[in-house]
């Protein structure tokens, strides 16, 4: 096992207050797979993703006991930058991550790469591929400031993709976007996961976290109460009393369950269902 | 091939200057003009030299073809520096009145005062607003970055010259959507206070809790990491600067002797 | 227990925070500028952002960001210019009165408004009579002339009028400053160089329950 990423006996809290935001988390990421991140608002989702790329306790000061490892060594033996190549991160609000003092998209998403020295031949290069990738590449001329929500939250992407981190932390991104921006982010984040990439994404749409996810992590009052795969955690019934929203497809599969219907698990995915009822109905004809 | 997209390729040679050089030329025709507006003509005493001086301003836009554009920016100076001119012209009472209709007086000193101050005021701005309507905020940034700046102060800089570039766009827009519902923004000033305090403190509130994230945003980017930075825009000197640094200093020289003279005569 | 004498440096007021304050209190500042003349107020409304940003990051910051309001909005009006130093002082001013800790009780903070507003006349007035004779263009400026045309000695006139509208002007942005302050949670707060003076005691009481292996570093 490939572990990228690692949890050992974690405690935090933020400064001044007196209840950890994260009690003793214990787990370990694999370097290419898919986890989501579910749980209610505060349960410590943001804390976790913080933690991971160690803007806490860096930046937001306060208590840690135990430790996060990455590729081996603490969070904190990192120097300036260097976990910025490993790890990209993508926060909720699309217009605090423009760099504001760049009037064109593509120096924007090239700010990055003229920060670490890249030479300009391959920023033009890759700046030129990841704004197509992600379906920016016509507005390369606008300025930053003027965009919409979701057209700003693709730039964020792009600003992070073109440094081609391995490992991605992406916290809510959608959440402040209308369907189609909604849409067209996970497009990016699909190709992503083709990419074989790490990818830690936390997000309230737990259907879309059914769709991509390999592993998925329930929080709640800052423990892990879950970690495992998809397909199990999503379609375990009982994390509804926890607070949890489960898949559409999961609640509908375990009301035709209790109905009667002989369905042989219980679908966390469109497709999943499909091929689960069109097995049950099989049976019921046979 | 993007990259020639951005390198400017201007093809007015003076607004191709380096903008330090442009700078220089800022700051020596400020000293001019403020030199020039303490030499008195006539029996009042007037400085009527900032007068032609001003003339530089508008002939450099139209030269480096910006001619409409200075024309927009600098219709709000005027009006300042006509209201300076008025005021100081017809209200502040001294002695020697030096024209007069009707009850409305014109004193010399104010007059003296009014034509010195207002003038200043316009050519200052004036060739202020032709080196920004000449310059556009990347080229600032190159500059400053190659002449050695520290990239932190070269960052607090040009994002709030971009910053202000936004809000001045964008307020007209806001004034006018604010209008349209029904907010209003005439009436007496309780009326105004009400409507405009309330919403002023989450505002604010909400764009210093923003900027946390925003230095993480730059962390991410690394904006911290200590080496040798790349830049895609490339400013380039357009060849005329020494030209242009001679003429300045020349003229500047020149005004500072003659300054001199008239002292001593 | 009072907390030790915190050591401030230049390097350490300039936080990255800090730095992105900057432009946001010199925005501060030109909306309320653009705000006081559109509204024909005869106030400035230029400071808010200086003060906020020296009472969180100390005086240096709060001056800088004071000095670049009046650079830039020194282009379009060049009057500003000439009032640089009244800014600077006030993000001096405040700064220090912030690391001394005189905004914790009501009325440390009268003492500071005064103190600030004092300043201000003291620097500003003399600009205001000596460099442009009183009259500079602003709401205040007609009201000042009309003084002087009425018979008042310059000096009067310029303080009598711009220098009671200052300290209205001053009052005004200060409360302002306070009230975004009250509201920034102290997680926040304490990542400002003053911020922690901000933080209302008992929660600073349940942090010194904190465990023994702190972990802190900037």
């Amino acid at each position: 096992m490939d572990t990228v990423i690692e949890f050992k006996n974690v405690t935090y809290s933020y400064p001044l207050t007196d209840v950890p935001a994260i009690k003793d988390m214990s787990f370990a990421i694999e370097r290419g797979k898919f986890y989501g991140v579910i749980g209610e608002n505060g349960a410590g989702k943001t804390t976790l993703c913080a933690l991971i790329r160690g803007f806490a306790p860096s930046f937001y000061q306060g208590t840690l006991q135990g430790q996060v490892l990455v590729e081996g060594k603490p969070t904190t033996d990192f120097g300036p930058g260097e976990l910025s190549l490993k790890i990209g991160y993508v926060f909720q609000n699309p217009f605090n991550q423009i760099s504001g003092v760049k009037d064109t998209l593509f120096e924007e998403v090239a700010f990055g790469l003229e920060n670490f020295g890249v030479p300009v031949d391959e920023i033009e290069r890759r700046v030129t591929e990841v704004m197509k990738l992600t379906d920016i590449w016509q507005l390369a001329e606008k300025n930053p400031f003027e965009l919409s929500g979701g057209q700003q939250q693709r730039v964020a992407l792009a600003s992070i993709i073109v440094l081609k981190p391995d490992i991605l932390v992406i916290d809510e991104p959608t959440s402040q976007l209308d369907p189609e921006g909604t849409e067209k982010v996970f497009k990016i984040i699909e190709m992503l996961k083709a990419e074989k990439k790490t990818i830690i994404l936390v997000e309230h749409k737990v259907d879309l976290i059914a769709e991509y996810a390999d592993e998925v992590m329930v929080l709640r009052n800052g423990k892990l109460i879950r970690f495992g795969d998809k397909q199990e955690v999503l379609s375990d019934m009982s994390l509804l009393d926890e607070g949890v929203q489960l898949p559409q497809m999961a609640i509908l599969g375990n009301k035709l369950r209790q109905a009667g219907v002989p369905l042989d698990t219980i679908p966390v995915t469109e497709a999943q269902a499909d091929e689960v009822i069109g097995r049950a109905m099989q049976k019921g004809r046979a | 091939m993007w990259r020639e997209k951005l390198e400017l390729h201007k093809s007015n040679r003076i607004a191709a200057l380096y903008p330090s050089c442009k700078f220089l030329v800022v700051v020596l025709y400020s000293v001019c003009s403020l030199l020039l507006g303490s030499i008195g003509v006539g029996e009042g005493q007037y400085s009527l030299y900032l007068i032609p001086w001003f003339l530089v301003v508008p002939a450099l836009c139209v030269a480096s073809g910006i001619g409409p554009r200075f024309w927009k920016a600098i219709q709000k100076v005027i009006f300042i520096a006509a209201l300076i001119l008025v005021v100081q012209a017809l209200l502040i009472p001294s002695e020697k009145i030096v024209w007069q209709l009707g009850f409305l007086k014109v004193y010399e000193s104010g007059l003296r005062s009014g034509i010195n101050l207002s003038f200043s005021v316009m050519n200052i701005a004036g060739i202020f607003v032709w080196m920004f309507q000449t310059t556009e905020n990347r080229e600032i940034a190159r500059a400053l970055e190659n002449s050695g700046m520290n990239y932190k102060v070269t960052y607090v800089f040009i994002s709030t010259l971009q910053m202000i570039d936004v809000l001045g766009k964008n307020s007209r827009t806001i004034m006018n959507a604010q209008r349209a519902r029904g907010v209003e923004t005439e009436g007496n000033l309780i009326v105004c206070a009400k409507a405009f305090f309330p919403s002023l403190v989450p505002l604010i509130l909400g764009a210093i809790t923003n900027t946390e994230e925003r230095v993480l945003t730059l962390e991410s980017k690394g904006f911290d990491v200590q080496c040798e930075k790349t830049h895609l825009f490339n400013l380039e000197r357009s060849g005329h600067e020494k030209v242009v640094d001679v003429i300045a200093i020349a003229v500047t020289v020149a005004v500072v002797v003659w300054r001199v003279v008239l002292w001593i005569l | 227990m009072q907390p030790e004498k915190k050591k401030y440096s230049i390097k350490t007021d300039f936080s990255m925070l800090a730095i992105l304050i900057i432009p946001i209190a010199v925005a501060v500042n030109f909306v309320g500028g653009q705000l006081a003349s559109i509204l024909k107020l005869p106030m400035y409304l230029d400071t808010i952002g200086t003060i906020f940003s020296a009472m969180l990051c100390g005086p240096w910051v709060g001056a800088v960001a004071g000095a670049l309001t009046n650079i830039v909005t020194g282009i379009a009006n060049p009057v500003n210019f000439a009032f640089i130093p009244v800014n600077i002082i006030v993000g001096l001013v405040v700064g220090f009165l912030a690391r001394a800790n005189m905004f914790s009780t009501w009325w440390k903070w009268i003492i500071s408004m005064i103190l600030m507003a004092l300043a201000s006349i003291i620097s500003a007035a003399p600009i205001a009579v000596l460099v442009f004779g009183g009259v500079t263009g602003s709401g205040t400026s007609i009201i000042t002339a009309a003084a002087m045309a009425a018979g008042a000695n310059i000096w009067a006139a310029v303080i009598g009028t711009e220098g009671v509208f200052t300290v209205l002007d001053r009052i005004i942005s200060f409360v302002i400053s306070m009230l975004v302050i009250k509201v920034i949670p102290p997680r926040t707060l304490v990542k400002f160089g003053c911020g922690e003076m901000y933080i209302k005691k008992p929660v600073a009481a349940a942090a010194q329950e904190e465990p023994a292996d702190t972990t802190e570093s900037k």
